[in-house]
């Protein structure tokens, strides 16, 4: 595969290619179809708050295997406001969500492990990670 | 996902395909609800769908399957929603416990005593409209046969409206006299209001205070829905308003007093404005309707007539109580 | 349980019109409204109500709460258009003596 394992989101066209990425990885890794959206949804939900959000951005993918598991992972970084309460956009309900359940809260939901890193003025770092079952 | 909910998936499926009849449907459909409990997601569902009809159907063209990956896709955002709205509803559960057990503490901290004196048949009822009270009433009585009765209504609602009865409460537990008279009980408490609550809080209430031995009450208000007097001789409803206003607007407020003596067969009736600002469909339920049911069981114990008031009045709002219902009658008998 | 609040300001002198009903659900609208113009300096606030059909406790300790701060800033607050229905309950309360309230058809208070 070719080192082409990040993608700048600029523009909403960038979000589609940002998929694209992800799920070639994921296919490649032997994720299910299923899997596969989901991995995809994440990485469109974390690629359009940047586009929303921080105006400027990345995501990379990264392909990872720990005690002989394989897992992708996703890297969402920008240089954005930051984000202020981070307890907020963690929570369930209308505000982060407008009731469709996706946001943060979704992307936490979609895959196994999640972490957020975030600080005001600089920027926020998303990384978020599925293993194959 | 489990291979045997596959199995069982592809072989519900399948009796369908083959006599597609209700029966089949109605087994599919308990089965789906064997998946939701097991948290199954939309979008597992239809790629469990798709893996089925493969092998039923292998033979099918391409197309179907790229549908049916499309629809996978289609379906993860259904499936986010489902499980937000679950977590939402734990929430909610949780909630509601505290709640409950918020309301448990105003109770007990809230409880007064009926007092029992000579010739007076007292009847109380007070329901909130939600799971805490915003309405409050306070019973002091002593062996001397009087006693005082607050009926106060905390404009504000939930924890805030609770702690500040619980101000009230403490206040008037301090004065600790049920022979105090209603324009110093309301001057008191309309000070303890005005500071220890925030702008937007304020209480109306109704002070009186009754002595048995001359039956005579003495009353007056801060900003509170007048009481009603039933005057049994001349088969008549007045009210018994004082002017005074709400606690908690203004340190300097001074409040009027006036007193009434009460004959045999006399009623008084002091509520807050759950009981008066009924509605039902047709508009607001007017103050003469409760006169009426009041009128209907005068002969009767004091407890009665509130009892028969409130059941009147919760059928004909259907149950719908918009705010919290507080009535208090005093008989005299 | 709908309501309606339309608020105008030029010159420190605002003009509102609410319609509809005041009460638990809408009376944070009405307040959220409202606590924009609270502060000002000598702000002088007309609110007409006459398209008001229902109001109770809750939208009574909004106009309070605004009262007092328009007050405590040197401003003056004016409700009218005022049903018999509102206006009792402003007589009721004693706010109907400190406040300037007006009700429909008649002047003043």
């Amino acid at each position: 595969m070719s080192d082409q394992s990040s993608v700048e989101i600029l523009t909403e066209w960038d979000i589609v290619a940002a998929r694209q990425l992800g799920r070639n990885v994921a296919k490649e890794l032997g994720f299910g179809t299923v899997d596969q959206a989901r991995i995809t949804t994440a990485i469109s939900e974390l690629a359009r708050n940047i586009y929303l959000y921080a105006g400027k951005g990345r995501i990379e993918i990264q392909q990872l295997t720990e005690n002989g598991i394989k897992g992708i992972l996703i890297i969402a970084a920008d240089s954005g406001p930051g984000i202020p309460d981070i307890r907020k956009v963690m929570e369930d309900g209308f505000t982060t969500s407008g009731g469709l359940g996706a946001g943060l809260p979704g992307v936490k939901r979609l895959m196994d492990d999640f972490k957020i890193e975030t600080i005001l003025g600089e920027g926020t770092d998303i990384r978020a990670t599925k293993w194959l079952r | 996902m489990a291979q045997e909910i596959e199995n069982q998936y592809k072989e519900i499926l399948n009796e369908y395909m083959k006599k597609q009849t209700e029966q089949n449907l109605y087994v599919g459909q308990n089965f789906s609800r064997q998946l939701i409990l097991e948290n199954i997601a939309p979008e597992e569902v239809i790629s469990m769908h798709k893996a089925a009809i493969q092998e039923l159907y292998s033979e099918l063209p391409e197309v179907v399957w790229h549908s049916f990956d499309f629809l996978i896709e289609m379906m993860i955002n259904y499936g986010l929603a489902l499980q937000e709205r679950q977590s939402l509803l734990k929430q909610q559960e949780e909630l509601k416990v505290e709640m409950d057990l918020a309301a448990n503490v105003q109770e007990t901290l809230l409880k007064t005593k009926l007092p029992l004196l000579e010739g007076l048949d007292i009847g109380l009822l007070s329901i909130p409209a939600r799971k805490m009270n915003g309405d409050y009433i306070y019973f002091v009585s002593d062996h001397d046969g009087y006693a005082g009765v607050a009926v106060a209504d905390v404009i504000g609602k939930g924890l805030p409206a609770a702690l500040c009865m619980s101000m009230i409460k403490f206040g008037m537990d301090s004065l600790n006299s049920s022979h105090a008279l209603p324009k110093d009980v309301l001057s008191v408490i309309n000070r303890i209001v005005e500071k220890s609550v925030d702008d937007s809080m304020f209480v109306s209430m109704f002070y009186s205070n009754y002595d048995a031995k001359q039956a005579r009450l003495t009353y007056g208000s801060a900003g509170h829905e007048p009481a009603i007097l039933y005057r049994a001789k001349d088969n008549e409803f007045s009210e018994l308003f004082a002017k005074g206003l709400l606690l908690g607007v203004s340190p300097a407020a001074v409040y009027e007093e006036h007193t009434v003596d009460l004959e045999k067969g006399d009623l008084v009736i002091m509520m807050t404005d759950g009981v008066t600002e009924g509605r039902n469909e047709d508009g607001f339920i007017e103050r003469e309707v409760i006169f009426e049911l009041i009128e209907r069981k005068k002969d009767e114990p004091a407890q009665s007539i509130v009892q028969y008031v409130y059941d009147e009045l919760e059928r004909m709002q259907n149950a719908q109580f918009q705010d919290d219902f507080t009535l208090v009658i005093y008989k005299k008998v | 349980m709908n309501i309606q609040v339309d608020l105008t300001e030029s010159d420190n002198i605002l003009e509102g019109f609410i319609r509809g009903e005041i009460d638990a659900h809408t009376a944070p609208v009405l307040r959220e409204k409202l606590e924009t113009y609270q502060n000002h300096q000598g702000l002088k606030a007309e609110l007409d109500l006459s398209n008001v059909n229902y109001m109770d406790s809750t939208g009574l300790g909004v106009f309070v709460a605004f009262y007092k701060s328009v007050n405590s800033n040197g401003g003056h607050v004016k409700l009218k258009g005022l049903s018999a229905r509102l206006k009792r309950l402003f007589d009721i309360t004693g706010l109907g003596d400190i406040m300037d309230i007006e009700s429909v058809g008649k002047g003043g208070n």
